[in-house]
Order: C-alpha cells, then structure tokens, then sequence
C-alpha cells in the first residue's frame, strides 16, 4: 500500500451549467484540472502553487471527496477517494482561509463537538481534544461563549480548530491565512510546521509565496489546470533563470570605475544600465542571474572608485511563478 | 449504526442550540397558529350555523367541537410546518459555508437529515404541553377509546413528521430557491391536508393530492383518536399508509441525498433544481 | 414634495428589474385559498345557506361576497404595508439608509412615492385574486363606483397611516419578519376581513376599532355588499381621522428609530 496522498493524470472538467426548466446546457465544459499527478508525502507541508483559476481549490477539493474527478485517480494512503471516500474523509481535513465553517449560534466548544462527532471521534477522546484543540488556538478562555460574539480573530482560530478536531494524517489547506490577522497567520505557519515535523503530510496552497518559501519542501506549480512545474522554492527559483538586480553607487566622478564595472558586465554578459542619482553619483545596475557584487565591488576599488552603496535584490519565488505563468501560452487554457 | 446515532444525536442537539430560544419561535409556533387558529373558527361560523348544518358535519353543531377539530388541525399543522422551517433554516447551510464543513465529514447524510428533522421535534414539545393544556381544560371534549390511543396519535403524528423533515431537509439543501418551495409549502398545505375543513368538503383532486403529505393521514388519526373515541381498527386504513408514506419519505430523502452529493461532486455546485 | 416623483420611478424601475415572485405567490394564495375554505364549507357544510346571525350582523347573506371582497382588502393590506413599511428597513439592510438620509429630502414624500408605486402594483395583484375568485365560483355584486373610489383611498391613507410607525418599529428593532407577520395575523383577526367583527368578544373588538383599517372595510362593505349598514361619511371621516393619527405619530418617532438603526450599523 502506497503512503502519502497520489494523484495519478487527475482531471476534472465541470460540465455547462443547465436551468432546472431547460435541459439544454448553457456554455461549453471547463477543465479545472488536466493530467495532474503529484504526490504528496506524510511528514512535510507541500505546496500547490498557480496563479488564480490555475485548478488548486479544484484539487483540494477533489482530494477532500467534495468533487469527484473527471479521470484519474487520487488516493490517500492507498484509499481512493471515489470508492472509499469515507475511509479518506476519517483521515483527512480541510482548513480554508475566512471565517466561515463554524456555527455562529453555537459556542466554539459546542462547535469542536459537534463536529467531532461528525468524525466520530471515540466519546473519551473527544472531550479531551476539544480541550487541547481551544487550548492550541488560544480559545480557552471563550470556549464557551456563542461564537457570533468572537471577534473576527476569534472565528478564525476556531475554524482553524475544527480543522483538527480529527487528529487528520493529511491537512489540506486552501489559502489558510488569506484575510488572517498577521498574528494569527504567523501562529499558524508555525502550527502547521510543527504538524508536519510530527508526520502530517500538509498540501498549503496560499498566494503568500513568502509563506511558502517558508514552509514546503516541495513545491507543485499549476497553471490553467496543468502542472508546469516542480521542485524545491530553491530549484523552482533558479529553473526560471531570474536575475539578481545589483545596485552600485559610486562616490566622486570616477570615470575608471565605471569602464571597470562595463567590463566585468561584457565578460560576464550581465545587463548594465549606468545613471545618476538625487547627488549625482554615478549609480550602476546589473541584472544577471548570478550575485555579481563580489566582482563588482572589486572592481570599482581596485580602479580607485569608492562605494557609496550595494544593494543585492535577489529573486524570488514570486518572481519564478509569475514567469513561470507567463511562460505558458494562453492557449493551453 | 453507532456512529448514525451520534450523527443523529449531534445534529439534533446542536439544531436545538441554534434555534431554541429565538422569538421567532415562539411567535411562528404559538402566537400566529393561535390568531390564525381564530380567525379560521370566526370565519367558517357563518357556515356551520347555517340552518341544518349539523345534519351534514355533526361537529358544526356545537361551537366547541368546532374549535377543537380547528384546534387539533392547527396544531398538527404547526408541527409539520415546522419542519418546513427548521429544513429552510437548514438550507442556509450552504450559503454559510457550514454545509461544506459537514460533508467533508466521514457522517451519513441520512443520519444528518433526519437528527436535523428530529431536532426540530424535540424542540417543539412544548407545544404538546400548551395543548394538553388547553385539552384538559376541556377535557369533555376529548373522547378516547383507550388510554392507548394516546399512544397511537402521537405515534402517528411523530413518525411520519421526522420522514417528512428528512424528506423536506433532503430537498432543500439542494434547491435553488428554497423560499419558493417554502411559500408553496405553507398555505397550500394546510388546505390540501384538511386542517380548516373536514375533508369530506374537499374535492375529489384535493384529498388525491392531500394523501401525497403525511400531515393528512396524521390528522386523520389525531382527530379520530382524540375527538371520535376511535379504535386502531378504525384507524386501520390512514395508519396503513401512513406506515407506507413515511418508509416512502425516508427512501425519497435517502435518494436525494445521494443523487445530490453525486451531481455535487460532478458539477462543483449543490444545486439538483 | 419633490421626492414624490424620483422615489416612485426608482421604485418602479427596482419592481420591473426584480419582481418578488414569491412574495406574490405566498399572498396570493393566501387569499385564494381562503375563498376556497369559504366556499367549500359553504357548499358541503352550510348547504347554500348562512346563519342568521350572519344575517342580521352584514344586512345580507352574500357569504361568498363577503370573503372574497375581504380577502381582496386584506391582500391589499398585506402587500402594501409589505412595500411601505418595509421601505427604509430595505433601505437600511441594503445599506443605502445612510445616502437617503443624508440628502435633504424629507421622510413624508419619500414615503408618499413609495405608497403611489406599491398602488399601481397591489391592485393589479388584487385584480388577479378576484379574477381567480370569480373564475371559482363565487359571484360578485356590481361595485357603486363612487363609493369604491371613496373606499380605496380611505384604505390607502389607512394603510399608509398604520405603516409609518411599523416601519419605525422594524428600523429600531432591526427586524422585520416577526413584526409583519403578528401585525398580519393580528390585523386578519381584529379588522373583520373575513367575517363580521360582532363575532369578536368585546376587548377584541376594540381594539379593532382603533385601527384605521376597520373603517376603511366598512367603507369597502359598503360599496360592495348590497344592504350593508353602514354609515359610510362617518366611517369615511373616522378612518381619515385614524390615518392621519397613526401618520402623526410615524412621522413623529421615525426620526429616533433611524438614529437607532444607524448607532447599529456603526457598531457592526
């Protein structure tokens, strides 16, 4: 039995929306998601990155049994999601950035409960996860005050509670500090690290790639449904052949620097554009992919220039995805 | 089956919490049904003291046994309008975000529907204690063959209400306009179901369609049983079907459900109609 | 007065866009329906005939006339105090309150605009129910003209005097479903649209007599049912009278409620 959530050539297409009085379909079938297979290991937060409409909530979902897929199959720890989709929803739970999910009318304890008795989680064991999982998101306190009077930070950790109240092997989450107050969303990172220093496999899709380069290992990037990349953020960065941006001022008119700094970007092939700034510094940048400051700086000394100041922009995986995106011809969509 | 239980059970309570207690309970369930209740007597009196009236429905002969038969149709239909509510309240679910939640459980639908139909009833047993008070304070109006048939009314009026309310919850959580059906399903029902009139003053198209709901055949025993000192055998026929209709109502929500969740999962979106 | 005008033609426009179907429905048959539990009981259970005490209350025994032209009157209520009281409670959940309230219009013409408009709908909708009714069965006498002119503006005023204050109510409670409906039920109970307020006890029947609505269906009794007694100048005058006091007093407390409303859509 294969461990660890696999998707082999996953597809969805949802089909044209019919009107209850007509049987006719309006529009033409989308596909979500095209020949996707990816894996996703116990033990460590992976990543599913795309730009928006790139097929990541259709996985998430698709992987959680809420939508079934088109073709191929994904299982979780060898479960299919189609045939055994109870077994699958026993091991896995979705957290979703906002704060919908939960009851307001109910208090956050009475939440965790009902929903634990959703998973049937064992009657002992659930009084006491109720307690740990209010104590994790710092509700202790108003365990037992209706959730319509939480604050907006409130309503979030809880959604993020019963988004454990499973004990889940794999957590899958879609933008989970999308509109997150920047405390809560830091707590979380460092929750969902440490979930997966203790054997959680965790899918995070987030438009944060900060976040991101934080916490996968592994990184899948989507684009119009299909996979166009994968890899470390470290790899995926340097694939997509970004440059360094490095910014040199020099002090005093130093004509010699300047040739210096010329040849050092006609031997490396780097990208120079020469200027001046508020002072009237000659103000020198680079683009290569590559940190050229150690060679640069050398030679604007060595030809008696002196440096106002460096500054290095290396790339990001930002940077990477959004190439990456544009990479792909539109019409693949 | 256990883990059923404690679907039905959860869902039951936590349909109690968010509901029990709200104003508009107290108003929809009591204070409404009673005007309503009043108007319908003040209404109908014109007629049923109408020369000879009391040879064609011996109840419309005396003012009282009006307003019991009144009563005990206004009171059967509350309870099942109020699963018509509580499965409207639980449409909301979906636009809440909360629907989503509960089927990314492992939790049986039909177990959910029904604890949430279940809920609804257990809340609403204080209205069986307003009308026993009301009853014993005209107790010489009620005629009971047998302490038993006490039993059997109840029986009769629980058991199809908790198919109906899974039946209805089924249909809604799927519909598109929930508020359509739920306009459809409150004056219309009353008068196919024979709540203001004895049904042999309905046509013969109503009282066909009438026996669709349960409410109809409920009533039909409640009345009988409460009102006409009616034995089982007498009963016999309305208890039948009713037994039919609720084994029906259970299987109808038990296909929606799946039939829902499927097209769900195909199209993205939990609309069947 | 110039917000008259603008406010009936937004109006208009929003109910061309967006007509609320099953509002309509649900009144709709409401009405029907009750025809049609007043003529089946008096088909199967009054075999043609009514009680003498109906008689002698109404000065006639057209039952069916008597319900089908009160169930008319009370649709009529209902949906317009559904679009007038309900008008700036709309406005409030929809969030434009505040840009209505800032401009300097006053409340009076705003609300008279919203009144023509919901007229030019409900009696179109009123029309259907009696076409449906008639298409049942049940026989209506020949209108006097005058008196039915007399009538629907008596009714009007009345209704739009009874929906002043409710709306300020449903603006300072933030609620409005629990507030027309008990206003509904109890509105069907008191007035009499359905059968003759003698049958009330005598607490219920006065405090039937102090709502505009009562006079305004005496009115409308008598220019629909034949041989109805009833002093219509005088009923006519007590209903204005009404009106104008119920308006009053709106007028008077709206003000407070929409400062209310406001206090809780800022602390939201």
């Amino acid at each position: 039995m294969s461990t660890g959530i696999v998707t082999t050539a996953l597809c969805k297409v949802f089909p044209p929306r019919r009107t209850p009085w007509s049987w006719r379909a309006r529009g033409t079938p989308v596909a979500a998601v095209s020949g996707l297979s990816i894996a996703i290991p116990a033990g460590q937060v992976t990543g599913l990155l795309g730009l928006n409409g790139a097929g990541k909530t259709t996985t998430i979902r698709m992987l959680s049994t809420l939508l079934r897929p088109t073709s191929g199959t994904a299982t979780v720890d060898g479960l299919d999601v189609v045939a055994d989709a109870r077994a699958v929803r026993r091991r896995i739970n979705v957290i979703a950035g906002g704060e919908r999910m939960v009851y307001s009318r109910l208090t956050g304890r009475e939440n965790l409960w009902y929903f634990g008795q959703l998973y049937d989680v064992p009657r002992a064991r659930l009084r006491r996860r109720v307690g740990e999982l209010l104590e994790l998101v710092g509700l202790a306190a108003a365990a037992d005050t209706p959730v319509e009077r939480y604050s907006r930070g409130m309503r979030q950790r809880l959604v993020i509670a019963r988004g454990l109240v499973n004990d889940p092997a794999y957590l899958l989450l879609d933008e989970p500090t999308l509109g997150l107050d920047a405390p809560i969303a830091r707590e979380l990172r460092l929750l969902v690290a440490r979930l997966a220093a203790d054997g959680v496999g965790v899918l995070l899709t987030s438009h944060y790639l900060a976040e991101v380069e934080q916490l996968c290992r592994h990184v899948h990037v989507l684009d119009g449904g299909r996979l166009v990349a994968q890899g470390s953020p470290a790899q995926l960065v340097a694939q997509t052949d970004r440059q360094h941006v490095l910014v040199v001022t020099v002090g005093g008119s130093v004509p010699a620097a300047v040739e210096a700094v010329r040849a050092v970007s006609r031997d490396t092939g780097a990208r120079l554009d020469v200027d001046v700034d508020e002072a009237g510094r000659d103000r020198l940048t680079l683009r290569h992919r590559d940190d050229l400051a150690g060679p640069v700086v050398d030679a604007v000394v060595r030809a008696g220039g002196s440096i106002v100041t460096v500054a290095v922009t290396p790339p990001t995986l930002e940077d990477a995805i959004l190439a990456m995106s544009r990479a792909t011809p539109a019409g693949v969509r | 089956m256990r883990h059923a239980l404690r679907v039905v059970a959860a869902e039951a309570l936590k349909q109690h919490r968010r509901l029990f207690g709200q104003p508009l309970v107290v108003f929809s369930m009591l204070i409404w049904p009673v005007l309503t209740l009043a108007v319908t007597y003040y209404t109908v009196l014109p007629v049923t003291g109408a020369p000879a009236a009391g040879a064609r429905w011996a109840v419309a002969g005396d003012p009282r046994r009006l307003l019991a038969f009144l009563a005990a149709g206004a009171l059967a239909y509350t309870f099942f309008f109020s699963l018509v509510q509580s499965a409207w309240h639980f449409s909301f679910e979906r636009v809440s975000g909360t629907l989503e939640a509960v089927f990314l459980s492992p939790a049986s639908r039909l177990a959910l529907v029904v604890g949430n139909g279940a809920g609804a009833l257990v809340q609403n047993a204080w209205l069986f204690g307003c009308f026993a008070v009301a009853a014993a304070s005209a107790a010489d109006l009620l005629r009971v063959a047998h302490p038993g048939m006490y039993v059997v009314a109840f029986v009769a009026l629980l058991v199809p209400a908790v198919a109906w309310g899974a039946f209805l919850n089924s249909l809604l959580i799927f519909s598109r306009d929930s508020a359509f059906l739920y306009t459809l399903l409150d004056d219309p029902l009353w008068f196919v179901a024979g709540v203001r009139l004895p049904l042999f003053a309905l046509p013969v198209w109503v009282k066909a369609v009438g026996l669709a709901f349960p409410l109809t055949s409920s009533l039909v025993v409640l009345r009988g049983s409460l009102l006409d000192g009616a034995r089982v055998a007498e009963l016999a026929a309305p208890l039948a079907w009713l037994a039919a209709l609720t084994v029906g109502l259970f299987a109808a929500a038990a296909g929606l459900l799946r039939w829902g969740e499927a097209r769900a999962a195909r199209t993205g979106s939990l609309q069947l109609f | 007065m110039a917000a008259v005008w603008p406010t009936f033609v937004r109006n208009w426009r929003v109910t061309l866009r967006a007509y609320p179907w099953t509002y309509f429905v649900g009144t709709l048959a409401t009405g029907l329906l009750t025809v049609g539990v007043a003529l089946l009981a008096y088909r199967a259970i009054g075999g043609g005939r009514v009680a003498a005490s109906f008689t002698a209350a109404t000065g006639g025994s057209d039952y069916l006339g008597y319900v089908t032209v009160g169930a008319a009157a009370l649709t009529f209520t209902t949906r317009m105090v559904l679009w007038v009281a309900k008008a700036q409670i709309t406005e409030y959940r929809e969030g434009t309150l505040e840009s209505q309230l800032l401009t300097p219009a006053r409340r009076l013409p705003y609300l008279l605009g919203v009144t023509l408009q919901a007229l030019t709908t409900t009696v179109v909708e009123v029309a259907v129910l009696l076409a449906a009714a008639v298409a049942l069965g049940v026989r209506l006498s020949v209108p006097d003209p005058l008196a039915l002119v007399a009538a629907l503006a008596a009714a009007t005023v009345a209704v739009l005097g009874m929906s002043v204050p409710l709306s300020a109510v449903m603006l300072a409670a933030g609620e409005a479903h629990i507030t027309q409906n008990t206003l509904f039920t109890a509105m069907a109970l008191l007035c009499g649209f359905t059968f003759p307020t003698g049958y009330l006890p005598d607490a219920a029947r006065w405090l039937g007599e102090a709502l505009p609505v009562t006079w305004a269906l005496r009115v409308l009794r008598a220019a629909t049912l034949p041989g109805a007694s009833v002093d219509v100048p005088s009923a006519l005058a007590v209903c204005l009278a009404l009106g104008a006091a119920y308006l009053a007093v709106g007028l008077w407390i709206l003000p407070p409620a929409e400062r209310r409303a406001l206090q809780r859509s800022g602390n939201a």
